[in-house]
C-alpha cells in the first residue's frame, strides 16, 4: 500500500515587481533532485518561477566555455529585474540575438519574460537574486499595463497576508484562521523568520505607480521609453577609467548591491567585488568601478571597506 | 590453512573478545554459518561472539564499536550515515501522516522535514527529512521545536534522513501548532475524516447498508462485504465494511479504528475485523431525514468513484447504441449529454430508458465514474430515474451554457465539462502547430513512428499546446484543430504553408509573440488528476478587459487611495 508520492506539479508564475524581488535574500533550496528551489522575499512571496515585465535595459552577450550566454535588464517602475539566458538554453539563442540587434539600433522596447528564480550568495552569505529565462516576449504597451495590474494586486494580497501574519501566531492553522491564502501560508512562515522589521510600506509605492499608470493619472510608460536612451547617453557621457568594462553597468550594480544589502551596517568591500565578479566583470575592473563610483560621489565610504548609499 | 585463512579476519576479533575460544571450533562455527546458514562471516560475527562469550564464561558484552551508544550532536552535519541512537534538537518544519503497510499490517506513519540548530533563524539551519514510524504525531507539531533521543540515521540514495522510532523519546521543548493529525480516541467528523487517510473514530449514522460480494482478481472466488453510507453533521461517507454490519438504516454507531482509503477520487470508510462497531445512543444525533437531503449533489460536486448519490439533470442529447459483449450476447448502451446550473456531464443508462432533449431527470442511487477523463454518472436500473413534470430550474440553453470558474478552482476541483475559466499564457509549447499522428490510435508519431505500432504514415492533425497560469495556480491548454483554427482565423492548410515557407521554430516564436502574457478566456473541459490540471478547449478568446477596468476593480477590492 505504499503510496507513490505524487509528482510535484508546474509552479505558477508569480507577478512581481522588481523592488520585491531584488531586497529577498531567503533561498529555499530543494532538498530532492526534482524537488523546487525558491526565493522567499520579504512579503513571503515564494518564488520559483516568475512573470516579469519592462522596458529592456541592457542586454550583453558573453562568450561563455559552452557557448554564448546573454544577461540583460528588465525595469518595471520599481527598479530592475537582472534576467540571463544559459548557454544550456541554444533553443533561446536565435530569439535573443533578434532582441539584441533591435536593442542595439538604439530601440528600446517593453519585454515579457517567464524566468525561473535564481540567485548567487556572496562568501558572507549575501543573496543576489535574478531570474534565467523560460519564456520571453516583446509586448505592447496594453499587455503590460495588464501586467502591472495584475502584479498590483498579487502585490497588495502580499501585503495584506503579510500584516494578518503579524497579529497570528506562525504556524498554519493559525495563519489560514487569520485569513492568509493558503499559497502564502509557507513563504509567510519562511519570510517571517528570516527577516527583521522592515517597512511594507515600500511596495505600496510600486502598486500605486502602477495602478496610476493603469487608470491614466500618469503615463510612467512613456516617459520611462523616452528616458530610456537619454540614461544610456549619460552614462556614456560619464569619465570612463577602464573602457572594455562597461564601468556604467558597474555602478549600476554596485548601487543594486549596497541598496539590497545595507542594513545599516554598510556593504563590505570584497561583497561588493565578489557580486561584481559574477556578474562578468573582472576583478580589476570591478575594484577600479567601486573606487570610480566613490570618487563620483555615487555612493559613500562612512568607514574604511565599507560602502554606503548616499543619501538622497 | 585455506580454510583457516578464509576466515582469519574474522576469528581474529573473535580471538580478541574471547581470548579463551578454541580456534578450530570458531573457525567451524563461522563454516556453519556460511554453509548451513547461507550467513556469510561478516554478518555471522556478532552471532559468533555471542555464542563464544556464553561458551567462555565471558560476560555479554557489545563488541567492535559500540553502536548503541547515544551520540549526542548539536548539527545534522555531525552526524554520520550509520548513527543508531542519537539525541539532537530540532525544529518541525512539516509533519505528514500516511498509512502504509509494514509487515503485512497496516501502520501509521509519517514524513515531513525537521531542521537543525532550531534556536537560531532559517538561515542558520539545515534541513533534513525525516520518517516517524512511532506515531509520535502529537509531539511532532509542525512549528515545535523537540529533543529526540534514540533516534537514527537513515542514508538512501546518498541522501541522509532521520528515523524516528517507536523508541524514540520525543521531548517538547516548544510547542508548535495544532498537531496534524489526532490520533486520540476522540471521533472525527466525517468532513475531518474525508480530508486525509488513515485510521479514524467516527460517530455517524446509518445511512444505508446492503450486502455486496467482491470478485478477487486472481479468480479464486469472491468476499462477501457489505457497502452503504454514514452520515453525521459535516456530511456523508460511502463505507465498505468487511465484516457482517448488520444494524438498522438510521442507526446511530460509534466506530474506531476504521481506516480511510480513497476509491478513486473518492474517500471511502474501511471497517475490518479490528475495527469496533457500537450502536450508539444520542438522540440530539442529525436525523435521517437531514441526511438523505445530503446525497444530493450537483454536477460540479461529482467525483470519479462516488456511489448512491442523487443528482438532477437537464437532457441536452440522447443516444442508444448496441454491441455484442464479451459473453456473445447483444447488449444496449443508452448515454447522452446533460447538465444543471453548475455544469455538464454524461450520462450513461444500462438500462431501458428514452428522455427526449429538455427533459428534467432525477436520478437516485446514481454512480460516477470517469469516462475520458471527466465524470459520467452511470444509472442501472430505471426505477432509478424520474422524469420531472415540474422544471426545477428555467430551461438552459446548451448553446450559451458555460460556468464560469477561476483557475484556482478549476485546478483544485474534479474533473468538469462546460466550464469558462481565464489564465495569463507563460508558455507555449514547441510541439504547437502540424503534427501527425498514428492512424491506428491516434498517438502522436515522433520520427514517423508510434510508440505502440511502429513506423506509420501519419495522419496530419494540428493542434496547439499552452501554459495558461493565473500566478497562484496553472494548468495546461489544449487546442484541437477546431479550436486551433477559430482562434489563429486561419486554417489547417495555410498554417502548413506557413510553417514549410519557414520552420516550425518560425510558427512557434510567431505564436509566443502573439500569446506571451496574454490574458486568454478558455471554453470547454478540464481533467484534473496527480500530473496536474488540463483543460481541452472548445473555444479560445482574449480577455478583452481593459486595463483601466481592471485596475478600478483593484483599487475597489482593496481599498487603494492614489
Amino acid at each position: 500500500m505504499m503510496q507513490q508520492t505524487p509528482r510535484v506539479g508546474r509552479q505558477s508564475a508569480i507577478r512581481i515587481f522588481a523592488n520585491e524581488y531584488r531586497d529577498a535574500s531567503l533561498p529555499e533550496e530543494g532538498s530532492g533532485e526534482y524537488d523546487p528551489s525558491f526565493i522567499i522575499t520579504k512579503i513571503g512571496a515564494k518564488i520559483n518561477r516568475a512573470l516579469v515585465c519592462g522596458v529592456i535595459d541592457r542586454v550583453e552577450r558573453r562568450e561563455g566555455e559552452n557557448g554564448p550566454n546573454y544577461s540583460g535588464h528588465i525595469r518595471d517602475p520599481t527598479g530592475t529585474h537582472l534576467f540571463n539566458v544559459a548557454s544550456f538554453q541554444p533553443e533561446l539563442h536565435p530569439d535573443f540575438e533578434e532582441l539584441m540587434a533591435r536593442y542595439e539600433t538604439g530601440d528600446r522596447f517593453l519585454l515579457a519574460l517567464v524566468g525561473k528564480a535564481r540567485w548567487f550568495e556572496t562568501e558572507d552569505g549575501g543573496i543576489f537574486t535574478s531570474l534565467r529565462a523560460e519564456e520571453f516576449s516583446i509586448i505592447d504597451k496594453e499587455c503590460y499595463t495588464n501586467w502591472l495590474v495584475q502584479t498590483a494586486d498579487a502585490t497588495l494580497r502580499r501585503i495584506d497576508a503579510h500584516s494578518s501574519s503579524l497579529e497570528s501566531d506562525l504556524n498554519p492553522a493559525a495563519l489560514e484562521a487569520a485569513g492568509v491564502p493558503s499559497d502564502l501560508v509557507d513563504g509567510l512562515i519562511l519570510a517571517r523568520g528570516h527577516y527583521g522589521d522592515f517597512d511594507s510600506e515600500a511596495y505600496q509605492v510600486g502598486v500605486l505607480q502602477a495602478l496610476s499608470i493603469a487608470t491614466g493619472r500618469t503615463n510612467v510608460i512613456e516617459t520611462e521609453a523616452e528616458d530610456a536612451p537619454t540614461l544610456e547617453q549619460s552614462t556614456t557621457d560619464a569619465p570612463t577609467p577602464q573602457a572594455p568594462s562597461e564601468p556604467s553597468d558597474a555602478v549600476e550594480t554596485i548601487i543594486e548591491i549596497i541598496r539590497s544589502r545595507d542594513t545599516g551596517q554598510g556593504v563590505d568591500y570584497n561583497d561588493i567585488v565578489a557580486a561584481l565578479v559574477n556578474a562578468g566583470h573582472s576583478r580589476e575592473d570591478a575594484e577600479d568601478a567601486i573606487d570610480s563610483a566613490r570618487d563620483q560621489g555615487e555612493v559613500m565610504e562612512p568607514r574604511f571597506g565599507f560602502f554606503q548609499l548616499v543619501p538622497e | 590453512m585455506a580454510e583457516e585463512g578464509r576466515y582469519a579476519a574474522q576469528v581474529t576479533i573473535v580471538k580478541q573478545e574471547c581470548p579463551d575460544a578454541d580456534e578450530k571450533e570458531v573457525v567451524e562455527e563461522f563454516r556453519r554459518y556460511e554453509e548451513e546458514f547461507l550467513i556469510p562471516p561478516e554478518d555471522a560475527l556478532r552471532s559468533v561472539v555471542r555464542k563464544f562469550q556464553a561458551a567462555t564464561g565471558i560476560e555479554l558484552k557489545q563488541i567492535a564499536k559500540p553502536e548503541r551508544a547515544e551520540k549526542k550532536v548539536d548539527r545534522f552535519s555531525d552526524l554520520d550515515a550509520d548513527d543508531r541512537n542519537v539525541t539532537i534538537e530540532i525544529a518541525v518544519i512539516s509533519y505528514t501522516p500516511r498509512v502504509q503497510m509494514v509487515r503485512g499490517e497496516e501502520r501509521q506513519v509519517a514524513f515531513g522535514w525537521i531542521e537543525d540548530n532550531p534556536w537560531q533563524p532559517g538561515d542558520q539551519r539545515e534541513r533534513w527529512d525525516f520518517k516517524d514510524w512511532g506515531e509520535k504525531a502529537e509531539n511532532l507539531a509542525p512549528g515545535s521545536i523537540v529533543r529526540l533521543e534514540g533516534a537514527s540515521v537513515n542514508e538512501w540514495n546518498d541522501k541522509r534522513s532521520l528515523n524516528i522510532n517507536r523508541t524514540t523519546r520525543v521531548t517538547v521543548l516548544k510547542e508548535g501548532g495544532a498537531a496534524a493529525v489526532q490520533i486520540s480516541d476522540e471521533p472525527s467528523s466525517i468532513a475531518d475524516a474525508s480530508q486525509r487517510e488513515g485510521f479514524v473514530n467516527l460517530v455517524a449514522r446509518l445511512i444505508s447498508s446492503k450486502p455486496d460480494v467482491i470478485v478477487k482478481r486472481d479468480g479464486s472466488g469472491q468476499l462477501d462485504v457489505f457497502r452503504g453510507r454514514l452520515g453525521d453533521s459535516s456530511g456523508t461517507i460511502s463505507f465498505l465494511s468487511w465484516v457482517p454490519l448488520e444494524h438498522e438504516a438510521g442507526t446511530v454507531l460509534k466506530i474506531d479504528g476504521a481506516s480511510i482509503r480513497k476509491f478513486r477520487d473518492t474517500p471511502e470508510v474501511n471497517i475490518g475485523d479490528r475495527t469496533r462497531v457500537e450502536v450508539f445512543h444520542d438522540s440530539a444525533f442529525v436525523s435521517m431525514e437531514d441526511l438523505e437531503q445530503s446525497n444530493k449533489v450537483s454536477i460540479s460536486e461529482l467525483r470519479n468513484g462516488m456511489r448512491d448519490i442523487e443528482v438532477t439533470v437537464q437532457v441536452e442529447s440522447w443516444e442508444s447504441r448496441s454491441f455484442v459483449s464479451d459473453d456473445g450476447t447483444e447488449r444496449v448502451v443508452r448515454s447522452g449529454d446533460v447538465m444543471d446550473p453548475t455544469g455538464r456531464c454524461r450520462l450513461t443508462a444500462w438500462c431501458e430508458t428514452d428522455p427526449s432533449r429538455g427533459d428534467f431527470l432525477h436520478l437516485t442511487g446514481a454512480r460516477v465514474q470517469y469516462w475520458q477523463g471527466s465524470p459520467d454518472l452511470v444509472i442501472d436500473d430505471a426505477a432509478q430515474i424520474t422524469n420531472l413534470t415540474d422544471a426545477p430550474w428555467e430551461p438552459i440553453d446548451p448553446e450559451v451554457h458555460w460556468v464560469e470558474i477561476d483557475l484556482t478552482s478549476v485546478v483544485s476541483g474534479g474533473s468538469r465539462r462546460g466550464i469558462s475559466t481565464s489564465g495569463t499564457v507563460v508558455a507555449v509549447r514547441p510541439d504547437s502547430g502540424i503534427i501527425e499522428r498514428c492512424p491506428e490510435c491516434r498517438r502522436v508519431l515522433r520520427d514517423g513512428a508510434c510508440g505502440e505500432h511502429g513506423p506509420q504514415r501519419g495522419e496530419e492533425d494540428l493542434r496547439l499546446r499552452f501554459v495558461i497560469d493565473n500566478g497562484v495556480s496553472n494548468a495546461s491548454l489544449l487546442l484541437s484543430k477546431d479550436a486551433s483554427e477559430a482562434f489563429l482565423g486561419t486554417d489547417q492548410e495555410s498554417i502548413k504553408k506557413e510553417i514549410s515557407a519557414g520552420s516550425s521554430a518560425d510558427f512557434v516564436a510567431s505564436l509566443r509573440e502573439r500569446l506571451i502574457a496574454k490574458r486568454l478566456i478558455v471554453k470547454g473541459r478540464s481533467i484534473v488528476d496527480e500530473q496536474g490540471a488540463m483543460l481541452l478547449a472548445d473555444d479560445v478568446e482574449y480577455d478583452a478587459t481593459s486595463a483601466h477596468d481592471a485596475a478600478n476593480e483593484v483599487i475597489q477590492h482593496w481599498g487603494v487611495i492614489l
